[in-house]
């Protein structure tokens, strides 16, 4: 009996992901667990492991492929066995049912029909909705698949799309890409009408400018992930009044901290509770008393929210990540350490639930590790501050008249200034650097 | 109700009798011996030849309809060709008597009497004068025609060779024809003959024939004007209107003015060419029971309107009677009746099987040939020769056979190409010019400076705001409402254009039923400002007649619910003529019509959509002073038909918008531009009259209990009108409810959101809601408010088919499943 291999649905609001390359072709042998293919939703990546063992049987995906979570994209199992019960109703025939040239030759054409069905408009089909809602969930990405209709007879009305977005419900930009680059409007002022979805012809097969294979450079198709960070952050200057500011505090405590820490974590059955954690600990005790900072700007309202969600940016492989830290608030340094020792990891192996890449009500980002003296970190929106930590630099201040040093870490805070003023601020970094300059103070709280 | 007629009752009960005069009945008896000292063989012969051309010229067209063939020549006409055959002794006699200043009007049975005219009004014409009008016309290319393609040999017979392809051409539907095709057969006209336009409907010439007689009498100008029609017409409501109008006691009793003014009355002359059958029905002995036409004239003045019936077969006896009528007009006798006694050998159309009448009856008329023994007369009476007469009907049919040719001949006598032209009748649907005064040659006849006029000396007193600067309400007393944002710009006009006139019911002593025209009767003497009898259709008829003489009038219908009462004046002549002339007539009519409340199901409609759904007329409904004034202003300087709806909830009202208060001085707004009264950016209310202040009540409590803010728009026009500002607004809020008084089945409101909706389809949250009234009759005053939309039904529709208000109770059903139901039951 033949096993089905589907596009695995990652996370609830996730839906469709780019296959990013197969491990096989059809014809291979495979063990159970061995990587089938990569794929990646707009905020993360997965490896697919071979639920069986035995033979690939037929490919019904290419690379580069935006496949519905849930739809057909490679079968498993004995030579000669039947497969046609596993091929996808809208294709003729498995793309890659015959070894490879024919793949080959014309190798961005893209089944059409499961573009168009990934669509925002194709999705809501059988749903009523105003054409003024539909084009705002158009315009923004909205997910309409999570709107709450709240118009006459059940039908989804613009303020209903506005919630969505204002709750960060939008849909895989990736399966947008697939239709508005491909299809040829027919519509009125090249309007794309429902119709050019299911008709649009495999425009990219058309030749594009020759790819030239010279030695001194290299073209890499910038994967989905950095194009969305490229998307997210552009947005994010263009969208608010960013201003960074800079200060530093008397790390000799925190320091003491982590030493006694990383000396006692085994007797004490601790985490390795880093500097990182001990600054997510403080933010988490300290941000509630300025809940401007705590936020979020949805348009013309402010969200002020009684619980801190920390989002942390980490660096990985595939660029940019930002997992969160939910509840930070009600952790102890040691549930903290260990929460974002969790998501860390998770994010840098690509693995992480989407779900936990969103709802952060702050974020902090650490640079101090690569030696960053201070820098300009980017909000990210809809937050109205992100908190950048320095590296310890040695300085030198006056005690009873004599010039002693201690290590300073500095503090680069970056504020929505449409929200937020300087001395908001600047408050906020006073309270933070004394909360870690006396560190045993606040854990005692 | 002049206040200088007393009517007492001391003898308003006197005993007595009425008397009447002996109407003469066929009472021609010159002996030729005695004509022979009045004619000339020239004009024995002249008089013969226009009724032989006219026959000629009406059998070709019978010839053409019955076998597509006349003397040869094939041709199809699919147009209509109502024939006047057995009539022309009837036509020519009349034109006979006629001048160019003499402004003849006719029916849809008309050909007879433009060719008997126009002939005449050549043969009384210069060579210059003749050849001057030709060129002029239309740019000579009538002219250019006939130069180019026919021999001619002389002005004279250029001429007729001019009039009689003009006319041919313009049946045909010819670019070529004086109308440039857009008339036709039931429509020709040549203004410059004085031949106005003749009128498909039957009996409407006459209130427009009583409109160019005001014309000539208001505005002093010479000549008289012919009134032509059928006896069939005679039962039409407008055409006794008309003979009211025309007779009524004030025209020689008031408008003198003592001596200051032009006395005298009507100069009209209702010329009955009685051929005895409407269509098929007989006048005589079945439909009317008059027995005679003529009896008519009893019945309208003591004088008996002069009526006279005359034999109509003979052109000497209908000569003589018709000089005589004009010598009484041009007296200031006005106005004449006359009954001219005739047949129709021809039918009604040419599919006509006569099953009316029996073959003998025509057999016997065609016997009687009017043509034939007017000859006979002559022959015996030895003015000419069988001969003679051989040679001018051979020249006759050679004439006719050539035009003919040339009217039939696409290349020479083209139709208007709406393909390469598309904008050909667009053009003309409006004259859209500003005319300060239709006559600047003259002053205006007025009875003292406009400062002194006591209404103008009011206003200057008043507050033009309908709050003063601390908030506070104005006294209606001292208040600026809209009858004085009506009144300035006509007190304006009256005194800038001479020919401006109004008149209505009730309109001089009373000041107008809603006080527009008060303490105007001090400035503007009679003949301009007058009170009209109740006839609807002669009020509006004759502004129809009045404008295509080149005056300008404002009309008053007291309430719109009268419209229906002059429906074919307003709907088709008013709205019509402009286009159908080719543009060569301008219809520079104010209609004012008033929307009542209070007054239950026939005095309180909103008609605006009947008015808007006719092509050619512009339709206005200003809901403040200030439009009020802006856009009467406009109307008075333009020269189309307005169609002016008011509203009487809002007469007493005060400026509330315009922070300046109303404008002093000239001021303008454009038609078609509605205006953004309150901005807003949830939801836009676009309204269509008084229902303004509704939409104000709605959208303050939309603001104050639910955070919407809404935008009011109020449409100020409805033909023309700029939906780009409409449009802007729906893109900004993606709503938006049309609101007006009219029902709200086929409504103005229907037709705009429809528009609406395909051209703002992706910016619209929901569907384009209409709030009007109930497809019911409006009920009593005291239950009105289930009638009329209030601010609730319009917060209700809001809230049930665009966008449900958190925590608001409907209460009214806009909802689809109470639509169907209503559809169903015709509600």
């Amino acid at each position: 009996m033949a096993t089905l291999v589907i596009m695995p649905r990652q996370g609830q609001s996730v839906e469709s992901c780019v296959i990013t390359a197969f491990n096989k072709k059809v014809g291979d042998t495979v063990e159970k667990g061995e990587v089938l293919f990569s794929y990646e939703t707009d905020k993360s990546s997965f490896d697919e492991p071979a639920p069986e063992s035995g033979k690939i049987l037929a490919i019904f995906r290419e690379e580069g492929d935006d496949v519905p979570c849930l739809e057909n994209v490679l079968v498993i199992g004995a030579e000669g066995e039947d497969i046609s019960a596993f091929v996808p109703a809208a294709e003729a025939a498995p793309a890659e049912a015959a070894p490879a040239p024919v793949a080959e030759a014309a190798p961005a054409t893209t089944p059409t029909a499961p573009v168009a069905e990934a669509t925002a408009t194709a999705a809501v089909g059988g749903m009523s909705i105003s054409p003024r809602a539909r084009m705002l969930a158009e315009k923004t990405n909205a997910d309409l698949l999570k709107a709450v209709p709240t118009g006459p007879n059940g039908r989804i009305i613009e303020r209903d799309v506005q919630k969505l977005l204002d709750q960060g419900f939008t849909v895989s930009a990736a399966a947008k890409d697939g239709y508005t680059a491909a299809v040829e409007g027919t519509g009125i002022n090249g309007k794309v009408m429902l119709g050019d979805l299911n008709a649009a012809p495999a425009t990219e097969a058309a030749p594009a400018a020759p790819v030239v294979a010279g030695p001194e450079y290299e073209d890499v198709k910038m994967p989905n992930i950095r194009k969305i960070i490229a998307k997210q952050m552009c947005a994010s200057l263009n969208g608010m009044a960013q201003l960074t500011f800079n200060s530093s505090f008397d790390a000799t405590k925190i320091l003491a901290l982590r030493k006694s820490l990383k000396a006692g974590a085994e007797k004490m059955g601790l985490a390795n509770i880093t500097i990182n954690d001990i600054i997510l600990y403080a933010v988490s005790r300290v941000i509630l008393n300025h809940k401007g900072l705590n936020a979020h700007c949805l348009d013309d309202t402010m969200r002020y929210f009684n619980t801190v969600n920390l989002g942390i940016a980490v660096d990985t492989e595939r660029g940019l990540m930002v997992p969160t830290v939910f509840h930070a608030e009600k952790m102890s340094l040691n549930e903290i350490s260990k929460a974002a020792k969790s998501v860390i990891s998770e994010a840098q192996a690509g693995k992480i639930n989407p779900d936990l890449l969103k709802g952060a009500t702050f974020t902090i980002s650490n640079l101090g590790s690569l030696g960053i003296e201070s820098f300009t970190p980017i909000v990210n929106p809809p937050q109205t501050g992100i908190l950048g930590v320095d590296c310890v630099t040695y300085r030198v201040k006056e005690v009873n008249g004599e010039f002693v040093n201690y290590p300073a870490m500095g503090l680069s805070l970056t504020v929505d200034h449409r929200v937020l003023d300087g001395a908001d601020a600047a408050r906020f970094l006073k309270d933070i650097g004394f909360a870690l300059e006396n560190i045993d103070l606040l854990m005692a709280k | 109700m002049p206040k200088c007629q007393y009517v007492d009752p001391g003898k308003a009960f006197d005993a007595g009798y009425i008397h009447f005069e002996d109407i003469p009945v066929c009472q021609y008896k010159k002996t030729l011996a005695e004509e022979k000292k009045i004619y000339t063989k020239d004009d024995f012969m002249r008089i013969y030849r226009d009724m032989a051309i006219i026959r000629e010229f009406e059998t070709m067209l019978n010839e053409v309809k019955v076998k597509s063939n006349y003397n040869g020549v094939e041709y199809n006409n699919p147009g209509p060709a109502h024939l006047s055959i057995g009539q022309e002794a009837s036509a020519v006699g009349e034109a006979y008597c006629l001048d160019i200043n003499d402004f003849s009007f006719g029916s849809h049975r008309s050909h007879g009497e433009i060719l008997a005219k126009g002939l005449s009004s050549i043969h009384k014409l210069t060579d210059e004068e003749v050849y001057d009008i030709m060129k002029e016309f239309l740019g000579g290319t009538v002219l250019a025609v006939v130069e180019k393609q026919m021999k001619s040999e002389n002005i004279k017979d250029l001429a007729i060779n001019f009039l009689l392809y003009g006319a041919l051409a313009e049946i045909f539907a010819r670019q070529t024809g004086f109308n440039r095709g857009l008339g036709g057969s039931m429509h020709a006209f040549f203004i410059p003959f004085g031949l106005m336009p003749n009128n498909a409907i039957v009996g409407a010439s006459a209130p427009i024939a009583l409109g160019a007689a005001l014309y000539k009498r208001s505005n002093h100008k010479p000549g008289i004007v012919i009134s032509n029609c059928g006896d069939g017409a005679t039962g039409r409501g407008p055409v006794l209107e008309a003979l009211n109008f025309a007779s009524m006691d004030q025209i020689t009793k008031l408008w003198g003015m003592e001596g200051k003014f032009e006395d005298g009355g009507m100069p009209i002359l209702f010329n009955v060419f009685n051929n005895h059958y409407g269509m098929g029905g007989q006048t005589r002995g079945e439909t009317m029971g008059y027995d005679m036409v003529a009896r008519l004239g009893a019945g309208f003045n003591p004088q008996q309107m002069h009526a006279e019936r005359v034999n109509g077969y003979d052109p000497l006896a209908v000569i003589d009677a018709v000089s005589r009528k004009k010598a009484l007009l041009l007296e200031g006798k006005g106005p004449a009746l006359l009954d001219v006694v005739t047949y129709r050998v021809s039918g009604h159309s040419p599919s006509d099987s006569s099953t009316y009448r029996t073959a003998e009856e025509i057999e016997a008329w065609k016997n009687a040939d009017p043509i034939v023994a007017f000859r006979k007369k002559l022959v015996k009476g030895k003015i000419a020769t069988e001969e003679e007469f051989a040679q001018l009907h051979e020249q006759i049919t050679a004439r006719m056979t050539e035009i003919m040719k040339l009217a039939i001949n696409d290349e020479i006598s083209p139709r208007m190409d709406l393909n390469k032209e598309p904008e050909a009748i667009s053009s003309i649907m409006f004259s859209n010019q500003k005319v300060k005064s239709m006559d600047p040659t003259r002053e205006p006849d007025v009875l003292m400076p406009k400062e002194e006029c006591p209404r103008v000396k009011e206003i200057k007193g008043k507050v033009r705001t309908a709050t003063d600067a601390s908030g506070k309400p104005v006294s209606k007393m001292k208040m600026y409402n809209i009858t004085d944002g009506l009144f300035e710009p006509i007190i304006d006009k009256f005194y800038e254009d001479p020919t401006l006139i109004a008149y209505g019911e009730d309109n001089r002593d009373w000041g107008g039923a809603f006080g527009v025209y008060k303490k105007m009767t001090e400035a503007i003497p009679y003949h301009r400002f007058f009170n009209a009898p109740i006839s609807e259709s002669a009020i509006v008829g004759s502004a129809v007649g009045y404008a295509m003489c080149g005056g300008r009038a404002i009309v008053e219908l007291m309430y719109a619910d009268f419209i229906g009462c002059a429906g074919d004046e307003i709907f088709n002549q008013m709205a019509k003529w402009q286009a159908m002339s080719a543009g060569i007539l301008k219809m520079p009519i104010v209609l004012r019509v008033s929307v009542g409340s209070k007054y239950g199901a026939q005095h309180s409609q909103d008609w605006t959509a009947l008015c808007a759904h006719i092509p050619g007329l512009k339709v206005v409904f200003p809901s403040t002073p200030t439009d009020a004034k802006g856009l009467m202003t406009s109307a008075l300087e333009g020269t189309d038909p307005v169609v002016f709806f008011e509203s009487q909830r809002v007469y007493g009202f005060g400026e509330q918008f315009v922070k300046d208060g109303v404008p002093e001085g000239h001021f303008e707004i454009p038609f078609g531009e509605p205006d953004v009264k309150k901005e807003g950016k949830d939801v836009t209310i676009l309204t269509i009259g008084a229902v303004l202040y509704r939409a104000m009540d709605a959208a303050k409590e939309l603001e104050e209990k639910y955070g919407i803010s809404a935008e009011v728009i109020d449409s100020r026009s409805v033909v023309p009108f700029n939906y780009e500002k409409v449009i802007e607004s729906v893109k900004k809020t993606g709503k938006i409810l049309i609101v007006g008084d009219a029902c709200e089945r086929n409504s103005v409101m229907r037709d705009m959101a429809s528009n609406i909706t395909e051209m703002c389809f992706d910016y619209l949250d929901g569907p384009a809601v209409v709030v009007g009234s109930r497809n019911w009759i409006t009920p009593a005053f005291e239950l009105e408010k289930s009638f009329f939309p209030q601010p609730s039904w319009i917060i209700d529709a809001l809230h049930e088919k665009i966008m449900p208000i958190p925590g608001y109770v409907p209460t009214t059903n806009f909802t689809d499943i109470e639509k169907v139901e209503r559809a169903k039951k015709g509600l």
